[in-house]
């Protein structure tokens, strides 16, 4: 019966052509992990920048800010603000850490996470690993 | 479009039709995308173009040309009844397209041992990408085609009702058709 | 409603319309803070009104899900479901861990809940959307398992149709890509590849299955039209959507520090992402036009048709404008993906839920076919005043986009972020205003799940 026969062709379809695009995605998948090492600044990774991650997370710093273009769109991309701040990881600590406690009235307001030196010195050195990713030239500008 | 009506034209089931168009969609936005690219980068292009291998490029587009003349031969087959004939034209056009994918194969071992891969440069990254979605779709159709010799084997098929065997050879017919296109393209036009 | 277990979906409904009003409060605030910086600051800092937002919004539409397969897999099955109880269960559990959560997120500073719930054991806090506590995580799979387990027994016990099974395939794919949130290394690069197996691989992937399984359950219901029919097209739309949306994915890998082939790849791909949900739209109405019966819940079929439409506006036209990489080199991370990511979660899963809901709520509660022309009539207003409210939500986001992209990004002489932002404040009064109708819309559609309540059915005339 043509009908269902033409149901099934479909779903082999479905089957085969899912299948098929999942084998590429791992085939491209693989190659994206070969390429990484010269790409995603993995030299960069030390227990400082480990902290630092930590520290990003959890505080949730991506719920305003984006990283890489990803995240919230609240407050400035960070991926490039070791460069914006003149490659000055104090110039960053400094920012986060005087951040008033009941914010700036009237204006977008960064909370005071009373970060201790230690974490402040790891989120500084994160975000200056972040600027050493190689992202195909993005953003188009400092401004991020 | 009423899918209750059995279609003569096109052959094969509609279904598979929408497939063809989707993806010669798909490798004709490829296609574009490497000439507009071309235009941009024409001495990379050239010079990087000169490195293939143009004569394994001139066996394969014999061997796919050879099994889609192979696979016409099994709808004829099957249009006068004989399975068995179908089949084993079938069986001769999937020799010719492993044929295709050994040859190919071989041209990507001398690539990879040279340590050529996606982010070489842009035309490698276009040749592999087109040629490597091209290969893919070779063995998706011989698996196709392979689905449709055992069923003509196993007397599936008859001349009144052999649609699947159409519907295969449309696919494959639409490998092909790729191929003659990414040849001259890539291998061929300066 | 046929089979006596279906009315676990009530509950379900129920929770997910209540979280839903909670999404739209917080979005709001969030709408506020936009141009207001600092309102409700300190005590509600705009990250935790955002992670409010968005996990509420991925919650109710869990809720959603699972109250939908609920009601339709043991009408497709035929046969009543395996293990109520298990569902009334989970149902409890998943709301109060969920509840919990939020409360959480409100009451207690961030990094305070990560160190509470032992964060550090295994971390997987402080990401977009996979702001839960890797506890709650767990209590997510666990909830989910439990519900693939009591859907899948049924399924294997009754009838196996088209429709539950592709629906079973997509909440499985949920589940399985939700692992992914488990997976958080150091390296950002692979942390933000990975992420994306869990956010893309779920909306441009497996929770399209789940939209075309309830729509095609609600066409069938609905239209008459024959099974076969649309079972085949279903097979066909979901085929398109993997097949598109699997190397789709690789319009997120332009600019994170994955390798420059992404960009064609992921171009070509994610550039005919549209295509299913432009099938859908003509699927639908299709069928809708060939229907062999007139159904009186024509506020259902509204939902129906209006979510392919929606889906194909919010989440195939308003993808495909920024979805290319020449394109989104300029606006990757504006307000253009907010405006995108708005209209196409709207479309495609707030209005299937509510699509869902609209049929099947008036069958648990007692009515043979549908409501009154009164509460219809309502739940139509409140269609049209969310749809359209949601249309020029994204208008003007998008307008704020385009100016955004043009003064930071595109200029020559570009300027700061916060001074841009300033820019387009006027885009960001206009959208919460238009918020505000949103929400008013919102309040509509649940009177109108008391106003009429009381009158008789509304009929229609028979088809010729």
């Amino acid at each position: 019966m043509a009908q269902a026969f033409t149901k099934a062709m479909a779903r082999n379809i479905f089957y085969g052509g899912t299948g098929f695009f999942f084998l590429v995605l791992l085939a491209l998948t693989f190659q994206t992990h070969q390429e990484w090492p010269e790409l995603d600044n993995r030299q960069a990774i030390n227990d400082v920048v480990t902290l630092g991650k930590q520290v990003w997370e959890d505080n949730n710093c991506v719920g305003c800010h984006s990283l890489l273009g990803e995240g919230a769109y609240f407050a400035p991309e960070l991926g490039n603000v070791y460069l914006r701040f003149g490659e000055s990881t104090d110039a960053i600590k400094g920012f986060i850490a005087s951040r008033p406690v009941e914010g700036i009235p009237g204006r977008r307001s960064m909370p005071q996470f009373n970060l201790s030196e230690e974490e402040l010195t790891a989120i500084a050195e994160f975000l200056k690993y972040v600027a050493g990713i190689n992202t195909a030239g993005w953003p188009p500008n400092i401004k991020g | 479009m009423n899918p209750m009506e059995k279609n003569k034209w096109p052959p094969g089931d509609l279904v598979i039709w929408i497939f063809i168009m989707a993806e010669l969609l798909v490798f004709g936005i490829f296609f574009a995308a490497y000439a507009f690219t071309r235009a941009n980068h024409v001495e990379l292009f050239n010079t990087y173009q000169a490195t293939l291998d143009r004569n394994a490029a001139l066996l394969n587009t014999l061997a796919l040309i050879t099994s889609s003349y192979f696979v016409v031969r099994a709808v004829a087959a099957i249009k006068s009844d004989d399975s068995k004939r179908c089949f084993q034209w079938l069986l001769a056009a999937l020799f010719m397209g492993a044929v295709f994918l050994v040859i190919k194969s071989m041209e990507y071992q001398h690539h990879f041992s040279q340590g050529i891969n996606l982010s070489t440069n842009t035309f490698y990254m276009f040749y592999l990408s087109l040629t490597f979605f091209h290969f893919l779709h070779v063995v998706l159709g011989m698996v196709i085609l392979v689905a449709v010799a055992l069923k003509a084997r196993a007397g599936g098929y008859c001349a009144q009702e052999h649609t699947g065997v159409e519907t295969g050879a449309s696919y494959w017919h639409m490998v092909d058709l790729v191929w003659i296109v990414l040849f001259p393209l890539v291998y061929v036009m300066k | 409603m046929k089979y006596e277990s279906q009315k676990v979906a009530k509950l379900y409904f129920i929770a997910a319309i209540g979280l839903f009003v909670g999404q739209i409060l917080f979005g709001l605030i969030m709408g506020m803070q936009y141009v207001v910086g600092d309102f409700l600051f300190p005590e509600i800092p705009f990250n935790v009104a955002r992670m409010v937002h968005t996990n509420l919004l991925i919650v109710w539409l869990l809720f959603g899900f699972m109250g939908a397969s609920y009601y339709l897999v043991p009408e497709e099955a035929e046969t009543e479901l395996f293990a109520p109880w298990l569902a009334y269960l989970m149902f409890w559990i998943f709301l109060a861990a969920g509840a919990a959560t939020v409360l959480a997120y409100l009451l207690v500073p961030y990094a305070t809940l990560a160190e509470v719930t032992m964060n550090h054991l295994l971390p997987t806090m402080g990401r977009e959307f996979l702001e839960q506590p890797t506890i709650t995580k767990i209590g997510i799979v666990i909830v989910v398992l439990a519900f693939l387990f009591n859907i899948g027994m049924t399924i294997l016990k009754g009838r196996k149709t088209v429709v539950s099974l592709v629906l079973l395939m997509g909440l499985t794919g949920l589940a399985v890509f939700f692992l992914f949130a488990f997976y958080n290394p150091t390296n950002l690069v692979m942390d933000k590849y990975y992420w994306w197996w869990v956010v893309h691989l779920w909306v441009e992937g497996v929770w399209e299955l789940i939209l075309g399984a309830i729509l095609a359950f609600i066409l069938i219901k609905t239209t008459g039209v024959d099974r076969e029919v649309i079972e085949k097209w279903l097979y066909i739309i979901i085929a398109m959507t993997l097949i598109t949306g699997i190397v789709g994915m690789g319009h997120h890998y332009y600019w994170i520090g994955t390798p420059e082939f992404w960009q064609w790849w992921g171009s070509i791909f994610s550039a005919l992402e549209p295509i299913p949900f432009f099938m859908m739209t003509v699927y639908a109405f299709n069928m809708v036009n060939r229907r062999r019966r007139n159904h009186p819940n024509k506020v259902a079929v509204l939902w129906a048709l209006g979510t392919a439409v929606m889906a194909f506006l919010g989440a195939g036209v308003w993808g495909f404008l920024h979805t290319l990489a020449p394109v989104n080199y300029y606006t990757h991370g504006t307000q253009i993906t907010a405006a995108h990511g708005h209209m196409a979660f709207y479309g495609a899963y707030v209005m299937i839920v509510l699509g869902m809901i609209s049929y099947s709520m008036p069958l648990m509660r007692g009515r043979e076919l549908c409501n009154s022309v009164r509460s219809q009539s309502l739940e139509m207003w409140s269609f049209w005043l969310m749809t359209i409210s949601m249309v020029f939500i994204t208008l003007f986001l998008t307008a704020a986009g385009i100016l955004q992209v043009y003064l930071q990004r595109f200029s020559d002489n570009p300027m700061d972020f916060m001074v841009v932002q300033d820019k387009i404040a006027l885009f960001y009064w206009l959208r919460e205003i238009t918020g505000l109708i949103f929400l008013i819309g919102l309040i509509v559609y649940i009177a109108s799940f008391f106003i009429g309540q009381d009158e008789p059915e509304a009929t229609v005339e028979p088809l010729k």
